[in-house]
C-alpha cells in the first residue's frame, strides 16, 4: 500500500510540475509544416530571448488540429499568433471573430492585395499552384500548359489532384469559381471527373504519386514541387495558364488573436515573420516567393514578377469557397 | 456488507472522477450543440445510413479477420512450447507502436513496388492494413484468456477424447468472453478509424464526420453524426452482454494451478507465427529501412536529433496514462466480481464505452471547450489534459480486458475467504489481484502502447511547446523527404520497443520479488 501511495504521489507531482508559466513568452499556432516553421521560430527565440511555445499542424490532417482548436478556444484564447500557409483559413477565423487587428510597420511595402484592409491578416512569402509531371511519362511537348488541358481525353487517368474539400486545392477551385463564374467552373470540374482524375489525400500525396510514376502529372504547391526536385526526382514543374487566367498565388498569412494573452510579444513575432529576413529564409528552405522587394533569393526560386498571377480577391474567394463546399462535396463523392 | 461498502467507496471515487474529468466535458459539448440538432436531423438521409452500413460491414470483416488470426497466433504463442515465444510476442506488438497512417503509407509503397494499383486494392489494402494493426490486440486479449484456462479441464478432456474435440468443446467455449471482446474492440477501433481509410481513398462514416468538422467547420453536425457511432457501439455492447449472460463461465487457471502447455511435435506453429510476423512486421519494416537507407546513416542521426527531446516526455505521459486507465479498468471490472445484477457497473461500462467510441477529434474539442476556462487553465495548459484524454480514450479497453478475467473468478473462492473473515482489501490483495495479474499487466501494456501512439485527440490538446513523439513525426513528415520520414518511424519503433521491454523488465522484477517473498 505504501508503494502505491508513493507511486501516486509521483504521478501527481509530475502532473502538477508542468502547471507553471513563464511570462516572457509567445504562443503561436501554425499550419505551416514544422520542418519550415520551426527553424524560423527558433531563430526568433534566440534573437529576442522570448520563449516561443508552438503548436504545429500539418496539411496531412487538413490542419484540423490548429484551426478547430482556435475556434474551440475562442472564448479563452491560449494562442497569441496564428501563422497560416494560406489566407483562406485566416479569413474563416476573421469571420468567426477569432482574429484581432494589427497593422505591422514591416508590411508597409507589401502590396495591399496581400493584406486585409482592417489588419486582421497580413500576407508574406507566397507559394503558387503548379503542375508537377513525371518526365518519364510525359515529354515536354505533352505537358499541359493550361489547367483546362487536364480535362482533355489525352490526359484521361493521368492526372491527380488533392481532395478539393481541403487545403490549397479548395482554395484553387474557389478561385476558379470566382474567376470563371459558376457554370464555366462546373464544366471544367465535370471534364476532370469524366477524365477520371485521381483524388489524392494531400498535395504531398500528389507529389509522391507523380514522383513514383503512379500518375503522369498533378496539381500541387510550389513547396512540394521544389522538394521533389531537391530530392533528385525526375520531375518537371510548370506554372499553368501563363497566357490567360494566370497561376494562383497563395501567401502565408499571419494574424494576431483576439484577446491574445501575450499581445505585445505576439506583435513582435508578427513583425519578425513579416520581415525580409524571414522571407529570405523561407525562399531558401522551401522556395517561397518573397512579397517584399529586393529580397535575396536562390536562383531556383521563381520571382513573383516573373509569374502571371490569377487576379483574385482573397476575401471574396473565401466567401465563394463557403458557397461551393456542398457542390465540391457531391463532386468528390459522385 | 463490508465488501459492499469498501467496494462502493473505491468505485464511487473512480466513477465520479472519470465522470467529472472526462464524461462531463462531453455532456457539456453535446449540450452546447443540442439546439442545432433539429436542423441536423434533416441532414440524415439514406445515403448517410448506407455509408454507416458500409463502414459497419468493413469493420465487421476486419474484426472477424483479426479475431480468427488472433486465435491461431495466440494458441501457438500462449498454449504451445514453440521456441523464442517471449521474443515473438514482443515483435508481434510492433504494428501497434506505429501510427496507422504511417503503416498505410509503407504498405501502399509496397503495393506500388509490386505493381498493384487498381481501385480494388484500396479496399483490400485498407482492410489488410487495419487487420494487421489490430491482430496484436486480438492476440493479447485471446492470449490472456488462454492463459487463464485451468489445466485440469483440458487434461480431463484429453483423457476422454481427441485434442480436436478438446479445442472445440472446451478451449473455445472457455475463451468465449475473450473472443467476443476481441470482436467488439476491434470493431469499434475499426469503425472509428479515420486515417487509413482516408489514405486509401475509401469513403467511410468517419471520413464524413471529418469532412463536416474540417471542411465545413460544422461542429454540431459532426458531433451529431458521431452520436450514431456511439449508438451502434452501445447496441453492440448490449448484444454482447445478452450473449455472455447465457455463456457458461468456468474456473480459471490461477496461482498454484498449472497452465496446460502443449508440446509441438513439428515446427508448424513456429512457421505460422513467423510467416505472420514477416507479413505484418517484416515487410513494412523492410520498406521503411529501404527508404531510410537512401539517406545514408546521417538521416538516422538527424531523425534521432529531431525527436530526442520528445522521448522522455512521451514515455512518461504514456506510462502515467497507462497507470491511470489501468486503475480505472480495475475498479470498473471489480464490480463484476461474483454474480448478480450490476446496474451501476453497467453505467460505468456504458460511460467508458461512449468515451471510447467517440471520434478522437470530438473528444479533443469537448475537452478544450470544457477545460479552456481561466479557472481550469492549470489543467488545460499542462500535460494533465493529455493524460485525461488518454484515460477517456482507452479506459474502456483496460476495463474490458480485466473484466473478462474477473468474470471467470469462481465465486466460491471469494465466499470461502469471506466466511473465514478475511476483509475486502486483503481478499483483493491475496486472492483477486494475483489471479487478475496477467490481465492487469495486459491492460497496462496495451494502454501504454496505445497512449504512446495516440494522435487524434493529443494533436488537439497538447500544450504549446510540448514535444510528443507521434505528433512530432506527423508534423515533420508532411514535407520531409521519404527517407527522413522512414528513419523517424524506425527511431519511434526503437524507442517504443525499449519502453515495452522496460515494462516487461519491471514486471519481471516485481514478479521475482514477489516470488522471493513467498518462498
Amino acid at each position: 500500500m505504501k508503494h502505491i501511495s508513493i507511486l501516486w504521489s509521483v504521478v501527481l507531482l509530475m502532473l502538477l510540475s508542468s502547471c507553471g508559466k513563464t511570462k516572457n513568452e509567445v504562443v503561436i499556432y501554425t499550419s505551416v509544416d514544422q520542418v519550415f516553421s520551426e527553424p524560423i521560430l527558433k531563430d526568433f527565440e534566440q534573437e529576442t530571448g522570448i520563449k516561443v511555445k508552438a503548436v504545429y499542424d500539418t496539411e496531412e490532417t487538413k490542419s484540423t488540429g490548429v484551426l478547430n482548436r482556435l475556434l474551440a478556444e475562442k472564448n479563452n484564447p491560449q494562442a497569441d499568433v496564428f501563422w497560416s500557409g494560406d489566407p483562406i483559413r485566416t479569413i474563416v477565423l476573421k469571420q468567426r471573430g477569432v482574429t484581432a487587428s494589427y497593422h505591422s510597420a514591416l508590411a508597409q511595402d507589401i502590396s495591399p492585395i496581400f493584406k486585409d484592409s482592417e489588419g486582421h491578416w497580413t500576407g508574406f512569402s507566397a507559394r503558387a499552384r503548379v503542375l508537377i509531371y513525371n518526365k518519364n511519362l510525359l515529354t515536354d511537348d505533352d505537358v499541359p500548359k493550361s489547367i483546362f488541358d487536364l480535362g482533355n481525353e489525352k490526359y484521361k487517368g493521368k492526372v491527380a489532384i488533392a481532395n478539393p474539400l481541403f487545403g490549397t486545392t479548395t482554395f484553387q477551385f474557389a478561385a476558379l469559381f470566382s474567376s470563371l463564374g459558376y457554370e464555366r467552373a462546373k464544366l471544367f470540374l465535370s471534364s476532370l471527373k469524366k477524365n477520371k482524375v485521381v483524388i489524392a489525400t494531400s498535395n504531398g500525396d500528389v507529389k509522391k504519386r507523380v514522383v513514383k510514376g503512379e500518375i503522369a502529372c498533378g496539381l500541387t504547391d510550389t513547396d512540394d514541387a521544389h522538394e521533389a526536385v531537391q530530392e533528385g526526382a525526375n520531375v518537371g514543374v510548370v506554372f499553368l495558364d501563363q497566357v490567360g487566367l494566370g497561376s494562383l498565388i497563395m501567401p502565408n498569412t499571419v494574424n494576431l488573436i483576439y484577446r491574445a494573452p501575450n499581445e505585445a510579444n505576439g506583435k513582435k513575432l508578427i513583425d519578425y515573420l513579416l520581415s525580409s529576413k524571414t522571407e529570405a529564409k523561407l525562399a531558401k528552405s522551401c522556395a517561397q516567393m518573397p512579397l517584399h522587394k529586393n529580397v535575396l533569393i536562390p536562383k531556383d526560386v521563381p520571382s513573383l514578377d516573373a509569374i502571371v498571377p490569377m487576379q483574385i480577391n482573397y476575401e471574396e474567394t473565401a466567401n465563394k469557397l463557403q458557397e461551393i463546399q456542398n457542390y465540391l462535396k457531391s463532386w468528390v463523392e459522385n | 456488507m463490508g465488501r459492499e461498502l469498501d467496494h462502493k467507496l473505491s468505485f464511487n471515487i473512480i466513477f465520479w472522477s472519470v465522470f467529472i474529468f472526462v464524461g462531463l466535458p462531453l455532456i457539456y459539448t453535446f449540450g452546447m450543440t443540442i439546439g442545432a440538432w433539429k436542423k441536423d436531423l434533416g441532414l440524415l438521409d439514406g445515403k448517410l445510413f448506407g455509408l454507416l452500413m458500409r463502414s459497419g460491414l468493413i469493420s465487421l470483416i476486419i474484426s472477424a479477420l483479426s479475431t480468427v488470426i488472433g486465435v491461431v497466433l495466440a494458441f501457438f504463442l500462449y498454449k504451445t512450447d514453440i521456441q523464442f515465444k517471449s521474443v515473438l510476442k514482443i515483435i508481434l506488438l510492433i504494428p501497434l507502436f506505429v501510427s496507422p497512417y504511417i503503416l498505410a503509407v509503407a504498405w501502399r509503397d509496397l503495393f506500388l513496388i509490386l505493381g498493384l494499383s487498381s481501385s480494388w486494392i484500396s479496399y483490400v489494402g485498407m482492410i489488410g492494413v487495419l487487420t494487421m494493426i489490430f491482430v496484436p490486440l486480438s492476440v493479447l486479449i485471446i492470449g490472456s484468456g488462454l492463459s487463464n484456462i485451468d489445466a485440469s479441464l483440458e487434461e480431463s478432456g484429453l483423457m476422454l477424447t481427441s485434442y480436436k474435440e478438446v479445442f472445440w468443446k472446451i478451449i473455445l467455449p472457455l475463451i468465449k468472453p475473450a473472443l467476443i471482446s476481441s470482436l467488439v474492440l476491434v470493431f469499434i477501433f475499426s469503425i472509428s478509424e479515420f486515417s487509413v481509410p482516408a489514405y486509401f481513398g475509401v469513403k467511410v462514416f468517419t471520413t464524413e464526420i471529418f469532412t463536416q468538422f474540417s471542411a465545413f467547420y460544422n461542429h454540431s453536425l459532426a458531433i451529431f453524426q458521431s452520436l450514431l457511432l456511439v449508438v451502434i457501439c452501445i447496441a453492440l455492447l448490449f448484444a454482447e452482454r445478452q450473449y455472455l449472460a447465457e455463456a457458461p463461465f468456468f474456473s480459471i487457471g490461477t496461482k498454484g494451478v498449472k497452465q496446460k502447455v502443449y508440446q509441438s511435435s513439428t515446427k508448424l506453429g513456429l512457421w505460422i507465427v513467423m510467416a505472420w510476423l514477416v507479413i505484418s512486421v517484416g515487410l513494412p519494416i523492410v520498406v521503411l529501412f529501404a527508404q531510410a537507407a537512401q539517406g545514408g546513416t546521417a538521416v538516422f542521426l538527424k531523425s534521432f536529433n529531431l525527436l530526442r527531446h520528445s522521448f522522455l516526455n512521451s514515455i512518461t505521459l504514456a506510462f502515467v496514462g497507462a497507470l491511470l486507465l489501468t486503475l480505472v479498468g480495475v475498479v470498473a471490472a471489480l464490480g463484476y466480481l461474483g454474480q448478480g445484477r450490476r446496474r451501476y457497473q453497467d453505467y460505468f461500462d456504458g460511460m467508458l464505452l461512449i468515451l471510447f467510441a467517440i471520434p478522437s477529434t470530438i473528444l479533443g474539442v469537448s475537452l478544450i471547450q470544457f477545460y479552456n476556462h481561466p479557472a481550469l487553465n492549470f489543467i488545460y495548459s499542462s500535460d494533465a489534459i493529455i493524460v485525461i484524454g488518454y484515460t477517456g480514450k482507452f479506459a474502456f479497453i483496460a476495463a474490458k480486458i480485466i473484466k473478462n478475467s474477473v468474470r471467470q473468478i469462481p465465486k466460491s473462492l471469494i465466499e470461502s475467504a469471506e466466511i473465514v473473515g478475511v476483509n475486502y482489501w486483503l481478499r483483493l490483495r491475496k486472492i483477486v489481484f494475483p489471479i487478475l495479474m496477467p490481465s492487469i499487466f495486459t491492460a497496462f501494456l496495451v494502454g501504454f502502447i496505445l497512449c504512446l501512439g495516440e494522435l487524434g485527440t493529443t494533436i488537439m490538446l497538447y500544450p504549446p511547446g510540448t514535444e510528443i513523439m507521434p505528433i512530432k513525426v506527423f508534423t515533420l513528415m508532411a514535407n520531409a523527404s521519404d527517407f527522413l520520414t522512414s528513419a523517424m518511424v524506425l527511431v519511434v519503433l526503437a524507442v517504443s520497443l525499449i519502453g515495452v521491454l522496460g515494462i516487461y523488465g519491471l514486471a519481471y522484477w516485481i514478479a521475482s520479488k514477489r516470488e522471493k517473498r513467498y518462498d
